[in-house]
């Protein structure tokens, strides 16, 4: 400990060495007039100097007498030297660019620069040496061994790196610019005679003052590493033209920009089309589903709130049961009811013999498009709920209805509840003016609920623009579209015909034979314009959350 | 000057209608009523009883198991089948187990850290002044609204990069990060509401900023706290898509849910999802039904003061 404490004071001295060389004028004057009993007079200008004088991080607080405050300055900034300098190799540089000059400028970061140097030289250049190419006279493929350095750059890899190193680096600035500006202030206070802080009061006024701050840092920390920069990276695959095509270390992902923004809205041919028909699905899916829910759970809070109805708390127990089951679960047991061959649904049409009955009601009212038994569908004759190519219509209003189901118990419950709200001299008032039952309904229940669950529609249309399980789990965004209608450019990544954005967004990322995560990356940032608006709307809405706590 | 109001004396017409057809009205409405409702709990339940059938069935068909269960005809033997198959023969547990126990630990530390977090950051935001806060409650509300997945990429390169891969303790951490956010939200809601008359008189009595925290908050918040915990401690059970990207080799209960019930996978055995899906829907539906009360409270939460 005396060591480094030795050391850390011998190299803050060399600096106020070196700081008092630069600083030519004086520093004693201050000092003197104080001496001498005067005030001495604020110069702001000398102060400002002498705070840009010290722009390296923490020398200006130490030549203020903080050294509480300098020496964790300087060593934040010198664990970024260190570890800049320790895994770079800079000292092979001057030797080996005398050896190859040609190439020496464009790769010099690549291949010497150290975490930070070369983190910064990836971000922005997504690497620029392929497995094919020659480079200083080695051949790339040459991996391992000595030659491992030469090997092809990973873009994906760079750009997570650079993005990690770039935050790093904005906090590093971050501190440096209130390490510059705390000197200045401090050196003002000295200026004007103000004593300085001892390190015992300043820990006590920090942990006072910033308590806040001090408390949140560990979520804060937490969402940066698992949200913010993930959510950074996904951001920035939208602008570049990473695709499952590109073998990673063999070729390079590059920045293009917004190619795929223009090739979503017309550019590449077909994509246009399938991504109005995905959204207005989507679109549809989210408000019928609310919708449906809303509407169901306010009759079932109705009924079974209404006179006469014995057993209240029985039929309320029974009918949040579907709520109650966990949704995962839910939609894998209707994935079974409704499968091809084993599902139950077809085992009971069948065991009633109706199967044909059935399927020639749903055909005539459009919901099925497959035709009786064709020789190469399934031979008994099945309906296939979610695999047949002309049977979109039916599996969406399955999965309308199964959401129905899934969750009206949670609008019977919430609506349930406000409708016990209602102040009952609403009613009397009513009464007195002679209101039927369905007036009161119109006039005094449906816009107090209304009201009261206004957010919750909108909370729930949002999660519904996003219900990803309720889509994937079910039908896995089947039926698909007939192959003559999927167009060249869409071959390997078409969606389902139930497909919504979020799960297209899914295949395209992880299920495709050619995953195009660019194409994804800016489906969710279009998600997320539409929804973030919304829901910062929603919420900007709701005086509770701004008001001052 | 006071006027009563005058009721107007009923016609003969209306003496018949009250007498005779109002409750003939209402014999109407109540059986129209019981219908409705005796259909709804037909359509809620069928589903839930074919789960119960189909895992105390010997049938080895899920398409021949009825719908209601039937008492003289079950067996344990999907259970029997569950609690004992190992995929590979070193294993000390069986695969369900194993899995069970996995998502029991990631269940427990997120919520532990969620609930500290979150209520830390729900304190900060509710008694104190300071620049940007409502800036950071924006930004990670709004946040939450990007899709996953697109981050789910960025999140198998970082744990890649550091070599988390399958371990369940650095998955938890991304369950606690997505969940300081609402719960914030949630937490700040109640806190709120806690006089700060309580904290001024501590703090004239010389009470430190962690004293006030820790001995007058939070034991005043831990009905939120409890709530933000049951809340915490549900969410990883039932997700799916995570844990089968940065998890592949150690299955958690949803894992194993998805792959015994999807037919391209080995062992396909929809009997053995139903057992297990019973087995694991049980508790959660307890808690889920014990936990309506809040839905109530959430909306409140959210609406009375809007």
């Amino acid at each position: 400990m005396d060591f480094i404490k030795k050391l850390l004071s011998s190299i803050a001295g060399f600096l106020m060495k070196v700081g008092k060389f630069l600083d030519f004028r004086d520093k004693d004057d201050v000092t003197e007039a104080a001496e001498r009993g005067e005030t001495p007079k604020v110069d702001k200008s000398k102060a400002k100097k002498r705070g840009f004088q010290s722009l390296f991080m923490g020398f200006g607080q130490i030549r203020n007498g903080q050294w509480y405050k300098g020496y964790p300055l300087m060593f934040v900034f010198f664990a970024f030297l260190i570890a800049e300098i320790a895994t770079s190799t800079y000292i092979y540089a001057p030797a080996e660019i005398a050896n190859h000059p040609a190439e020496d400028t464009l790769y010099f970061f690549r291949d010497y620069g150290g975490i930070f140097t070369r983190g910064v030289w990836g971000f922005f250049t997504l690497g620029a040496v392929t497995t094919y190419s020659v480079y200083r006279g080695q051949d790339i493929r040459a991996r391992g061994g000595i030659y491992d350095w030469a090997a092809g750059d990973n873009s994906r890899a760079l750009l997570g790196q650079g993005i990690i190193v770039l935050v790093l680096l904005a906090f590093l600035a971050g501190l440096w610019y209130f390490s510059v500006k705390d000197a200045y202030r401090t050196r003002l206070k000295i200026e004007a005679g103000i004593a300085v802080e001892r390190f015992k009061d300043w820990i006590q006024r920090v942990w006072d003052e910033f308590f806040a701050y001090i408390i949140i840092i560990p979520a804060v920390a937490l969402i940066t590493l698992f949200t913010l920069i993930p959510f950074i990276f996904s951001f920035l695959v939208a602008f570049t033209n990473y695709t499952g095509r590109i073998t990673l270390g063999t070729q390079l992902i590059q920045w293009h920009g917004f190619t795929t923004f223009a090739n979503v809205f017309g550019g590449m041919e077909g994509w246009g089309t399938f991504f109005r028909r995905v959204f207005l699905w989507t679109v549809f899916y989210a408000i019928m589903s609310s919708f449906t829910v809303y509407v169901l759970g306010f009759i079932q809070a109705m009924v079974i709130e209404s006179k006469y109805v014995i057993g209240k708390k029985v039929w309320r127990l029974i009918m949040i049961l579907p709520w109650a089951v966990p949704g995962l679960i839910s939609l894998m047991i209707f994935n079974n009811v409704f499968a091809d061959s084993q599902g139950l649904m077809n085992q009971v049409l069948a065991d009633l013999d109706i199967t044909q009955d059935v399927k020639y009601i749903l055909q005539r009212i459009g919901l099925v498009g497959q035709q009786a038994a064709l020789p190469r569908e399934d031979l008994t004759g099945n309906i296939l709920w979610f695999s047949h190519s002309g049977n979109a219509y039916l599996a969406r209003a399955i999965i309308i209805m199964v959401n129905l189901w899934m969750g009206a118990p949670y609008f019977m419950l919430l609506i349930t509840g406000v409708l016990g709200t209602i102040p009952f001299s609403l009613y009397e008032a009513a009464d007195i003016d002679g209101a039927s039952s369905f007036q009161k309904f119109r006039f005094v229940t449906f816009p107090w609920v209304v009201r009261a669950t206004a957010p919750v529609i909108i909370t729930t249309f949002t999660f519904n623009f996003n219900n990803f399980g309720a889509i994937y789990f079910l039908t896995g965004g089947g039926p698909g579209y007939p192959r003559a209608e999927i167009p060249q450019t869409l071959r390997g990544i078409a969606p389902g015909q139930t497909d919504i954005l979020i799960s297209w967004i899914y295949k395209l990322s992880f299920q495709s034979t050619v995953n195009h995560y660019n194409l994804a990356a800016v489906y969710s940032i279009l998600i997320f314009l539409l929804i973030g608006t919304f829901a910062v709307w929603n919420l900007a809405r709701l005086k509770s959350f701004w008001e001052e706590d | 000057m006071s006027q009563e109001i005058q009721e107007p004396k009923p016609t003969a017409a209306q003496q018949f209608e009250d007498k005779f057809f109002r409750p003939f009205r209402i014999v109407i409405s109540s059986i129209l009523k019981y219908a409705w409702l005796i259909l709804w709990v037909m359509i809620s339940l069928a589903p839930i009883t074919w789960m119960v059938s189909a895992a105390f069935s010997p049938v080895r068909r899920l398409n021949r198991v009825s719908v209601i269960p039937n008492p003289f005809e079950w067996s344990l033997v999907n259970y029997r089948e569950i609690f004992t198959y190992r995929s590979s023969t070193g294993q000390m547990f069986p695969d369900y187990v194993e899995a069970f126990m996995r998502t029991l630990f990631i269940a427990g530390f997120s919520t532990i850290l969620t609930v500290i977090l979150s209520s830390l950051v729900g304190f900060a935001f509710t008694r104190y002044r300071f620049a940007g806060k409502k800036k950071v409650l924006l930004t990670m509300m709004v946040l939450q609204m990007f899709p996953s997945f697109m981050g789910m990429i960025a999140l198998f390169l970082l744990f890649q990069q550091f070599g988390w891969l399958n371990s369940p303790s650095r998955m938890a951490l991304i369950y606690v990060a997505g969940a300081i956010p609402y719960n914030t939200f949630i937490v700040r809601g109640f806190m709120r509401n806690i006089p700060k008359t309580l904290d001024e008189a501590a703090a004239i009595d010389g009470a430190t900023n962690l004293q006030v925290m820790l001995k007058i908050i939070v034991p005043l918040a831990t009905p939120i706290m409890g709530f933000v915990a049951v809340t915490a401690f549900m969410a990883p059970w039932m997700d799916y898509i995570l844990p089968s990207i940065l998890m592949p080799q150690n299955e958690v209960v949803a894992q194993w849910l998805f792959n015994i019930n999807d037919p391209e996978s080995q062992p396909h055995e929809p009997m053995q999802f139903m057992a297990g899906a019973l087995f694991l829907a049980v508790p959660i539906m307890l808690v889920q039904i014990y936990m309506q009360r809040y839905v109530v409270y959430g909306l409140t939460q959210g609406a009375e003061k809007g």
